[in-house]
């Protein structure tokens, strides 16, 4: 028999909910068992309450999660009903979720040097990935990408942990102007990289497993799909890999890039 | 509660209690094992295999919508041989502790129908029955026209009951459900799964393109849920054949508006997807309104709608 999902039902309260930037909320919720569950690059699918006609799960990322307090915090944009909804949600709400699912990042071993590349709200998991490697004493350098200022998230996160931060916007509001697959094609192009590792719009992390396969260096992509289940029963997350149709709740969200066929 | 009979006879296939899984929303069960016990239900009918391994459509293929979901899974599958070395030892060993299997069978065309099942029987002889999809409808090559005549529904089912004596059932598609049910009941069907999901579009407005990755998918969820209990309905007045009530359950109580219409088992769907546990509460539940009805046997309750 295949290995099912490591995803259990979970209870959770909300400790605090808010926006962080234009859209964007951070929502911290205790979940003790989960958050000593929890790998860097996993997903939660969230239940959010208050409309009985939506009835599927919010499959999202998450940036950290704490095992001695109990808590996990997730960034998400609130850009839909559901997740507008959650938006709604204060300290003290209950819901549940099913969690950690799926494949998470898999850095080789012996990686010194590593590029995360991550736009929008695809800055999260990418995040918590930076938060491991810099335990582990990896150099990183980050690229980081968004429309406009006011929806720029991380980049504080990113430097506290010693990364190098290249930020750029689509309007040129902040940071360099343009996208944030210039700045990381020229530093892979410089060399010295073993790992790449990016999540965000799919043209971006499509540019960025070229431009990584182009240098020699390992890519791992965390791809985003319209999900069902999360837990690998209904056949509708899926990613065209070399290999076949891949379920991104099981066999992802984090896919080896040069397996990736459609990003 | 264990005070009413819950076991059904689903043609042939005895169930401990009438609650089923429909295909394709509960994997090959295994899924399931970390969540609830499954071996506490009824039955389960597995994702629909074929002869050989279909890749499926492309992405994307679900778009939520009020009340439900349209999907463009396109049956994705390993094939039969897969299905029984990877699956198989699991739901053999479900099958020894009281849940029954049932395994759905997919095919483009009569020959590929046969072969599939000439597999299954092979490959799977722990499956209790086998339902044959001749409704999906998104089998591209013809698969849809199949299921939607009385004719060509029946063609299917009359080679595939030269395969075995074994239990075969018919996922029907939701269009002339009383005429086609009489076809396929005089073709031999042991039962029939009423419905399969109900062709529908979701269109981007803002892209102009389609929601899933072709025009049109299947609807399922409790939007489909009074449709289906009216085609149950419909399809017990025309047949003496049990039948599956597939569409909708979120509850027990929706599960006994079908057992009310006629069914004598239920499928439960797109709950899985909502609460992994969905189908064992259900399970809970009906058994719940059957006490609350009096009775002591379930089957006093099938058919039981009074107008």
């Amino acid at each position: 028999m295949p290995t099912p999902s490591t995803a259990r039902m979970h209870d959770f309260e909300v400790v605090s909910n808010r926006e962080i930037a234009d859209g964007i909320f951070s929502l911290v919720i205790s979940a003790p068992k989960l958050a000593s569950a929890l790998k860097p690059g996993q997903f939660v699918n969230i239940a959010v309450p208050g409309d009985a006609s939506s009835l599927l799960r919010v499959p999202l990322s998450f940036y950290r999660a704490d095992a001695e307090a109990g808590t996990v915090e997730l960034w998400y944009a609130a850009v839909g009903d559901d997740t507008r909804r959650l938006s709604q949600m204060g300290p003290g709400s209950t819901s549940n979720l099913l969690g950690p699912g799926g494949r998470g990042w898999m850095v080789p071993e012996g990686t010194r040097k590593a590029l995360l590349v991550a736009g929008g709200i695809g800055v999260p998991p990418v995040l918590c990935l930076a938060g491991m490697l810099a335990e582990q004493g990896v150099d990183v350098d980050v690229c980081l990408g968004f429309g406009t200022a006011s929806k720029v998230v991380g980049v504080d996160e990113f430097r506290a942990l010693g990364a190098t931060v290249n930020v750029c916007t689509d309007d040129g509001s902040l940071g360099t102007h343009g996208f944030c697959t210039d700045p990381a094609a020229e530093l892979l192009g410089e060399g010295g990289y073993d790992y790449v590792a990016s999540c965000g719009p799919a043209v971006m992390m499509k540019k960025v497993a070229a431009a990584a396969a182009e240098a020699g260096a390992y890519c791992e992509v965390s791809l985003e799909r319209m999900m069902s289940c999360g837990f690998g029963a209904c056949n509708t997350c899926n990613v065209e890999t070399v290999d076949g149709m891949k379920g991104a709740c099981m066999c992802g969200p984090v896919f080896d890039a040069s397996k990736v066929v459609v990003f | 509660m264990g005070t009413v009979n819950m076991a059904v006879d689903f043609g042939g296939v005895k169930m401990q209690n009438p609650i089923n899984t429909a295909a394709g929303t509960f994997g090959y069960g295994w899924q399931f094992q970390n969540f609830f016990d499954v071996s506490q239900l009824g039955a389960i009918t597995t994702k629909g295999c074929a002869a050989e391994p279909w890749p499926g459509n492309p992405a994307p293929r679900m778009a939520e919508i009020p009340g439900g979901m349209i999907n463009s899974v396109g049956l994705q599958n390993p094939g039969v041989a897969a299905f029984a070395r990877e699956s198989g030892p699991w739901l053999e060993q479900l099958s020894k502790d009281g849940c029954q299997v049932i395994c759905q069978v997919a095919g483009h065309s009569v020959d590929e129908f046969v072969r599939a099942l000439e597999m299954y029987v092979e490959l799977c002889p722990w499956a209790a029955g086998y339902e044959i999809n001749v409704s999906c409808p998104n089998i591209a090559a013809g698969g849809a026209a199949m299921g939607s005549t009385p004719e060509g529904a029946s063609s299917v089912m009359a080679a595939c009951r030269k395969v075995t004596d074994k239990p075969l059932f018919v996922k029907m598609a939701p269009v002339n459900v009383a005429e086609i049910a009489k076809a396929l009941e005089a073709a031999g069907a042991d039962g029939l799964s009423v419905i399969n999901s109900i062709q529908g579009m979701a269109i981007d407005v803002h892209t102009r393109k389609s929601r899933v990755a072709k025009p049109k998918g299947g609807l399922s969820g409790p939007l489909c849920h009074h449709i289906a209990v009216r085609m149950v309905w419909e399809v017990a007045q025309a047949v003496d054949i049990p039948i599956n009530g597939v569409g909708g359950v979120m509850t027990g109580e929706d599960a006994a508006e079908f057992i009310l219409a006629g069914a004598t088992c239920v499928s439960v769907g797109m709950a899985n997807f909502v609460d992994p546990c969905a189908s064992l509460k259900i399970a809970h539940e009906l058994e719940a309104w059957a006490e609350s009805q009096g009775v002591k046997d379930i089957n006093e309750l099938v058919g039981a709608f009074e107008c």
